[in-house]
């Protein structure tokens, strides 16, 4: 395996901690937030961060895949995620502790509840305004396969298969109250740009 | 499966041996001591299905509120301020106003950063995003929603019908004398008997004379009810809606029929539960759940059943989780745990090994459960929290067994599958008390107290190597003894170890006792300090055991 190469390239808006361990092709963009203790290994492939993201504490964003990772704008990683999502759309909250496989692809405004295993065996598009939410039965627990209905407003109630005690939903947000979450998204962005470099070291990227 | 020590409580029943630990049934008489009180009057154990209980207050669990008794009857056990259920997922909801209107070509990155937020308000509900404005429920202010949704509530067939019911039912409830006095008082009685001595009366001064007929002023026109009725006869209830027409609400007919054959998608049906939290039928669709109003949850104060001494109390606020009185067995009996050291861990004689492997129930065994035909070593530590030290006294008790159904002979049926040694002499534990306040005596291990222990166990090196010696008292550190006994399996043994175990301790207690004449200071201190003894029974559940596997004949072949 090649050995990887850090290449970061960090806007010089954007407030990265310096105790985030990065390793491999990143680009993050303007105005996004890095909390310490974040993780972000581009291992196999590059990952690309969009503008205005939050990315908190014990976050991990993994790509395996030889494929860019697209993460685009107004994001909130909550504290202990761990995402894999080859790609990810905008205004998106994944919720404390939840783990989203590389099987996935997130578009904008989904919630993916706290502590819910997104890890279905087959490619899926979580479509727009999409809300999971629920608690797997334990560590290690999968969803079945039918996770979602492909058309627009439908949403399913997945259960487990076999004797795992699965309890995910999925349903469809009605997109109200989307300006006002948006606002606060900004209102939190704009005071961690003002507060965490008072407290912490930031990291530069290196060349800009 | 982990090991677990369970405290007896007889339960006010007048064995007070506990009933044998195999049977199924008699995990009723033993809890954890976390969930077991003590009376100090009657000096007894007393348990949670024994106490008497009794509602001290209801509080909503969502806005804290303390909801006084009378309110609680009038809204039906609810919260009457702003706190509802979300019908999805049973979370609470919160109030928030609506978007600012998008006017289609505001970007949403170029809303200025300001406070946004316009009424109409409606319901949220942050885990699953249902709101409110899918059912079409929204609110001008965002305070006081109960009472905006009071009259959506009343007008619900279920409450009209309810209330139809009460009216019917009303007078036959005041005539008669078996009703409950504090019946509910509707708005049209004038006569609810709140003594039963005169609800007594009135019922005989009602009762029927024959030839006479009855005169009856509150008689109901809209029933129809006969004047010279017999007061045990009711007129037919006519609902206020014919059966069929609860069709659209779940009741059953061909509106829900052709519902369900028109589904498209498994979500549009309400689940289960979501509907089962109402006691009448509901709308199946699921685009029909309303947000339910909290339930309210009440704490209470338990009894002793015998002597009715307060055992539990807790403090008036709802926000505050602590108690007024607070008499549990925890604060009075020994907390024992056990546990079974692995034979990997013997051979380390580390201090901080016997300690990890002694204090807790560690669940760490290599197979799960015991192996028939093998001896294994457990470990007891008993926690003092008295502030006096105790002596404590172990025995087990003989259990009758019967073997599962294929014994060979009726002799060999009785004979438990597993034999205890315990140590049989007293060994003392130390009293409670601050960790600042015990001497350094890590070193020190109880030598004494060695019924069964072996000769050559005797020899060995006693310094550093506690754990040659099994059965005894290992290690006293603080308020805690650790004591090692021995379960020594059959061969044929099936099933779980599980055994009574009846502990008794000894304890000062510094209570002169009650004397009627006041006696001279000469008698009064010849009372002094009394030794008590109090003794529990406990079960010790070792876990499964993995039976020998028999040679089984080749199914294949």
């Amino acid at each position: 395996m090649p050995p990887i190469r850090d290449k970061f390239t960090i806007h010089s808006k954007a407030v990265v901690c310096q105790d985030v361990e990065l390793k491999g092709d990143i680009t993050i963009g303007s105005g996004s937030i890095v909390h310490p203790k974040a993780t972000i290994f581009a291992i196999a492939g590059p990952i690309v961060i969009g503008s205005n993201n939050i990315i908190e504490e014990s976050a991990i964003i993994v790509n395996r895949r030889k494929e860019v990772m697209r993460i685009g704008d107004d994001n909130l990683f909550e504290i202990g995620c761990r995402i894999e999502s080859p790609s990810i759309g905008s205004f998106n909250t994944l919720s404390t502790r939840c783990r989203v496989h590389h099987t996935v692809r997130l578009s904008s405004f989904c919630i993916i509840g706290a502590g819910v295993l997104l890890v279905p065996s087959t490619d899926q598009t979580l479509d727009e305004y999409t809300v999971v939410y629920g608690h797997s039965g334990g560590v290690g627990t999968h969803l079945a396969d039918s996770l979602v209905g492909e058309g627009a407003g439908a949403g399913g109630a997945g259960q487990g298969q076999g004797g795992a005690a699965v309890a995910i939903e999925t349903r469809t947000w009605s997109g109200r109250g989307k300006i006002q979450e948006a606002d606060l998204r900004r209102k939190h962005a704009e005071y961690l740009r003002e507060m965490l470099p008072k407290f912490n070291r930031l990291r530069r990227g290196d060349g800009m | 499966m982990p090991l677990t020590l369970q405290y007896h409580c007889s339960c006010l029943s007048s064995k007070p041996t506990p009933p044998p630990p195999h049977l199924p049934s008699s995990a009723y008489n033993f809890h954890p001591l976390h969930t077991l009180f003590f009376c100090e009057e009657c000096d007894a154990v007393r348990c949670n299905h024994c106490v008497m209980v009794e509602v001290s207050g209801y509080y909503c669990p969502n806005c804290l509120f303390e909801v006084p008794s009378a309110s609680v009857r009038a809204e039906k056990n609810r919260c009457a301020r702003n706190c509802f259920l979300c019908p999805n997922c049973r979370n609470t909801l919160s109030v928030v106003p609506s978007d600012p209107p998008d006017t289609g070509d505001i970007r949403l990155s170029a809303i200025p950063v300001s406070a946004v937020g316009e009424p109409p308000f409606f319901l949220y509900c942050n885990h699953c995003r249902w709101d409110s404005a899918e059912v079409g429920i929204t609110f001008e202010k965002p305070t006081g929603l109960a009472a905006q949704l009071q009259k959506f509530e009343d007008s619900a067939p279920e409450s009209l019908e309810f209330e139809r019911l009460k009216e019917h039912f009303e007078p036959f409830l005041r005539a008669s004398s078996s009703s409950s006095p504090a019946h509910h008082p509707t708005a049209s009685s004038h006569h609810v008997h709140t003594n039963p001595i005169t609800a007594a009366a009135s019922s005989a001064i009602s009762r029927d004379v024959s030839g006479v007929a009855k005169y009856n002023p509150l008689a109901r026109s809209r029933v129809g009810k006969d004047k010279s009725a017999n007061k045990d006869e009711m007129p037919e209830y006519r609902s206020r809606v014919e059966i069929g027409s609860t069709s659209g609400l779940g009741g059953g007919g061909d509106v829900d029929v052709e519902f369900v054959k028109h589904l498209e998608d498994v979500s549009e049906v309400a689940n289960l539960e979501q509907r089962w939290v109402n006691s009448w039928a509901s709308s199946p669709r699921a685009s029909d759940l309303k947000p339910l109003r909290i339930p309210l949850l009440s704490k209470k104060t338990k009894r002793c059943p015998t002597c009715r001494h307060i055992l539990i109390k807790p403090e008036q606020k709802a926000q505050s989780v602590r108690y007024k009185i607070k008499l549990v067995a925890a604060n009075y009996l020994p907390a024992i745990a056990v546990a079974v050291p692995q034979p990997s861990s013997t051979e380390v004689a580390k201090r901080s090994t016997v300690r990890s492997s002694g204090g807790g129930a560690e669940a760490d065994k290599g197979p799960e459960g015991m192996l028939a035909g093998k001896t294994y070593p457990f470990h007891l530590s008993f926690t003092n929290p008295l502030y006096d030290p105790i002596q404590v006294r172990l025995s087990v008790q003989r259990a009758q067994y019967q073997a599962s159904g294929e014994a060979p002979a009726p002799e060999k049926a009785r004979r438990p599958p597993f034999a205890v040694s315990l140590p049989i002499s007293a060994f003392p534990i130390a009293a409670f008390a601050e960790a600042w306040e015990y001497e350094d005596d890590e070193d020190m291990f109880g030598v004494e107290d060695d019924e069964m222990g072996d000769a050559d166990v005797r020899s060995r090196d006693r310094e550093g190597r506690s754990k040659t010696k099994t059965v005894g008292v290992l290690e006293k550190r603080a308020n805690v003894t650790i004591v090692g006994g021995e379960v020594v399996i059959g061969k044929e043994a099936k099933g779980d170890v599980k055994f009574n175990m009846l502990v008794s301790y000894t304890y000062r207690s510094d209570d002169p006792g009650i004397d009627e004449t006041e006696g001279t200071p000469s008698r009064t201190a010849s009372k002094g300090p009394v030794m008590k003894t109090f003794s529990f029974y406990t079960v010790v559940d070792l876990g499964p055991i993995i039976p020998k596997e028999e040679p089984r004949p080749d199914p294949d072949l």
